[in-house]
């Protein structure tokens, strides 16, 4: 555990130090951006409040991916799951008006099902058609794209808007907020909480976890791995689906085009980068917020483009996977010399 | 003097503590037979290894003919007349005979292609220089696995080696192809070859070597000429105390029948039938052995019995319960199952110790609350301490990972949850394939244990020793039938090789 930390705190450092490094090339002080950079997201209450609102797609997507490929089901729909289930939400929005404290609820479970349904059918057609859920994955991300692009252009269309959107929800199923602080982040610590509880302590959680490490040792000790696989599917589609639920309820409160952003994308490196780890994913989902809500301040600040934020990201994940494997490299390259000292002398 | 090779000093480390080799220092001559012996993971393949150039020492040196060598590749070691053939034979099974073994150093004519006439011959020279009785034009697909080691051997010779090292050569053949090989590695020996092999079948070492090394925990034990010692003082320089070969069989007198397999046939989906009309019944305080060569349909035997394949024929009762067509949870309620592929079928090695033995055990109840949904913590923990003290596992904790555990403590910890089970019937596929000495006579007490408590034990096994030892019957597989049903102690090694191989009773002796 203390090892993995250390682990992750070097890669990112080093990380950082690559960035600079890019930075000076280009003719950009790095301490000056990297200054404007936390201080926009961590800075102050405003701005860490950002950020952990930022975090929440992130934080949500990255588990359902780490769930996914930890029990060896390589669910890729993320971002079709995360709209589908900003727009369940957002369509029972539009048609329930109840009090708040019944609305929000509804409207999240409306959420979890709607990416819970996405996931479904491709769970479906690997269980009736043994369709590899890795391609199918992907294409239903772009089913779900084009079909919530037309269901806000036509059917929900917000007749006073002149780009694509729909109306705002009902006032009772926006996420309130608390000060500064939108309670979102609490739906996700909840989520995250869940989800932690079912990988590491329960039945199902060892069963998924064993058969994503080797699924015949599982089926043969009597696990029923298809059932699994068809309960993975869908608890990471729920998972998904309510970080498209809550990005509509805490933000803009209605489905806008390209509201899914990349979120769901970088969630899934989020994922990787931690290993599929529950706890790990939280904390490099809080990372990965911070380097983007810091992003804007940097542009604003310095004259160093966001876009530069998109390259730190793809440093830190690959110096931290391949630290990884190289940190026990290194470790045991010194162990191993220490006994050879001992045995020769 | 006579040494040809000599090997000072070595010491291996696998990263990041594993001690595989200490301070080893041996010597090999000109013209003899020298045998490596020791129990798995004593070091005998890495020592090898490093001769070869696969493995590069972390300290020691090599010397070949008093001059120090340097050997960091293979090609290397072939040039100094080195060469190695792997316990897992690696030919091109499209090729020829002879395609493959002039491979990597084919004769070319003027215009660079093959000289393939040349090299045909080249090849036929060497065949009959070594009587090997082999044909260079047929296709190694074709050919019997004790013919593809020849043309592993063969293509050392074709590169000119003088030093062969062999890595158990004898665990892929049959008893009847053993001595062959033997008369062939002598008349190598003849004519000047050196010749190290690697093996724990101690019979076959007597008989073969001039000298044999004994290795025990990375540090070698002594070299001694074969004609002046005996089986019981190598395996106790192997295993460092005495070690009993007799049969270890008490009478049992057989219970109620408790596996009963009617009449399973399957046919595969190229349409091969694989499985004919495969009967067998197994007793409670009865272990029932099934002797084969192996490919004879025993993984379908396995997989049918486990669920992994549908039976499409036939009828399976266990305990009195029918599982013919139950699910694999179902079937584990009655039958414990230990397989040849540890790391494939019986545990996951990233996974912990605990999670490994909580396997199948998690399904019963005890290590679960809230009715099944939540993991005991700490009943599973208190479960993987008894299977460490039960089953006598050596292990830092029970959090490490599975893989950082030995082979024979692995095997320990698979057994243990198994046989802790409770189940009436237990199936054994290989259980002691890899297993050194020790490890194996744990294994065969284990399985004697058993059947002294009134289980049924099915134990599929391609080493006859084995069978012979702790069975009470034999059952031959050939071709996917039961060609015969015998009494252990009515029978002899001798019947029960000629059955494997001919898959029929020797008419001509019986007559």
């Amino acid at each position: 555990m203390r090892q993995k930390l250390l682990n992750g705190l070097a890669g990112i450092v080093v990380a950082l130090l690559i960035g600079a490094v890019v930075m000076l090339v280009q003719g950009y002080n790095p301490v000056e951006t990297y200054l404007a950079l936390f201080n926009y997201s961590l800075g102050s209450g405003y701005a860490f409040a950002t950020m952990l609102k930022n975090s929440v797609p992130l934080i949500l997507t990255g588990l359902s991916a780490a769930v996914a490929f930890g029990s060896g089901a390589i669910n890729l729909g993320q971002p079709g799951q995360l709209l589908m289930g900003a727009l369940a939400a957002t369509v029972a929005g539009l048609y329930l008006d109840l009090p708040p404290a019944v609305m929000i609820p509804t409207l999240l479970i409306a959420a979890a099902l709607g990416g819970m349904a996405w996931s479904g059918v491709a769970a479906l057609m690997r269980r009736w058609f043994n369709m590899d859920e890795f391609i199918t994955t992907l294409m239903l991300n772009m089913i779900a794209d084009f079909f919530t692009y037309w269901a806000i252009s036509y059917p929900f269309f917000d007749k006073g808007a002149n780009s694509p959107m729909t109306p705002p929800i009902s006032r009772a199923g926006w996420m309130p907020e608390i000060g500064r602080f939108n309670t979102s982040v609490l739906v996700m610590l909840l989520a995250f909480i869940v989800t932690w509880f079912i990988s590491t302590r329960t039945t199902a959680g060892y069963e998924w976890r064993i058969s994503g490490q080797n699924s015949l040792f599982a089926r043969l000790g009597g696990v029923n791995t298809s059932k699994n696989y068809m309960l993975v599917m869908l608890m990471t589609g729920v998972l998904a689906g309510l970080a498209g639920g809550l990005i509509v309820m805490a933000g803009p409160h209605r489905f806008i085009k390209d509201i899914g952003a990349n979120y769901a994308w970088d969630g899934v490196m989020v994922a990787m980068v931690a290993n599929n780890g529950i706890i790990a994913t939280l904390l490099y989902g809080l990372f990965f917020a911070t380097l983007q809500t810091g992003a804007l301040g940097m542009e604003l600040i310095t004259a160093v483009p966001r876009e530069l934020i998109m390259v730190l990201q793809a440093i830190v994940l690959l110096v931290v996977m391949a630290g990884r494997s190289y940190f026990d490299i290194i470790a045991n390259k010194l162990a191993e010399r220490q006994k050879t000292r001992e045995r020769v002398a | 003097m006579g040494n040809l090779i000599e090997m000072r000093n070595i010491v291996k480390v696998f990263p990041p503590s594993v001690v595989a080799l200490d301070d080893v220092t041996v010597d090999f001559e000109e013209g003899e037979i020298h045998a490596i012996v020791g129990e798995n993971g004593a070091g005998k393949s890495t020592l090898m290894k490093i001769l070869y150039g696969l493995e590069s020492a972390t300290s020691g040196e090599i010397y070949h003919k008093g001059r120090r060598l340097n050997i960091r590749s293979t090609k290397e070691a072939i040039a100094s007349g080195i060469g190695m053939v792997h316990q897992e034979i690696m030919l091109v099974p499209e090729y020829t005979v002879w395609q493959n073994v002039v491979l990597g150093m084919e004769p070319v004519n003027w215009f660079g292609r093959i000289d393939e006439k040349r090299a045909r011959q080249q090849v036929q020279e060497r065949i009959d220089e070594y009587h090997f009785n082999l044909d260079p034009d047929a296709l190694v697909s074709d050919i019997s696995v004790a013919a593809r080691q020849k043309v592993e051997i063969l293509k050392l010779l074709y590169r000119n080696v003088l030093t062969l090292i062999l890595d158990e050569p004898t665990s892929v053949l049959t008893p009847q192809e053993i001595p062959r090989l033997f008369d062939e590695l002598r008349r190598l020996r003849d004519s000047g070859h050196t010749i190290l092999f690697i093996s724990h079948h101690l019979d076959e070492v007597l008989e073969l070597s001039d000298r044999i090394t004994v290795l025990r925990r990375g540090k070698k034990i002594g070299t001694v000429q074969a004609d002046q010692t005996s089986k019981e003082e190598l395996a106790q320089m192997m295993v460092g105390r005495e070690v009993l070969f007799t049969s270890l069989k008490q009478p049992c007198k057989p219970g109620r029948t408790v596996f009963e397999l009617t009449d399973l046939s399957y046919t595969d989906p190229e349409g091969r039938k694989r499985l004919d009309g495969v009967n067998i019944h197994v007793r409670a305080h009865e272990t029932v052995g099934i002797a084969g060569v192996e490919g004879n349909g025993q993984l379908e035997l396995v997989n049918a019995i486990m669920g992994l394949l549908p039976i499409q024929e036939g009828r399976l009762v266990v305990d009195g319960q029918d599982l013919t067509h139950a699910d694999i949870l179902t079937r584990r309620g009655k039958i414990s199952f230990v397989s040849q592929d540890r790391g494939r079928m019986s545990a996951s090695l990233p996974a912990s110790i605990k999670e490994n033995v909580l396997m199948t055990h998690h399904r019963q109840g005890r290590f679960t609350k809230l009715m099944g949904l939540v993991l005991n913590n700490r009943e599973a923990a208190a479960f993987a301490e008894e299977v460490r003290e039960q089953f006598a596992v050596h292990m830092d904790g029970a959090d490490a990972p599975f893989s950082s555990l030995s082979g024979g403590n692995q095997q320990k910890v698979i057994l243990g949850r198994e046989l802790l089970l409770n189940t009436p019937f237990v199936l054994l596929d290989q259980p002691t394939r890899g297993l050194d000495v020790g490890s194996i006579e744990y294994v065969h007490r284990q399985i004697l244990a058993m059947r002294e408590a009134g289980r049924a034990v099915l134990l599929i096994s391609a080493d006859l020793g084995e069978l012979f030892r702790i069975t009470d019957r034999i059952l031959v597989l050939s071709r996917g039938r039961i060609v015969a049903d015998l009494v252990t102690d009515e029978t002899d090694i001798n019947e029960v090789g000629y059955l494997m191989l001919e898959g029929k009773r020797n008419e001509t002796e019986a007559a």
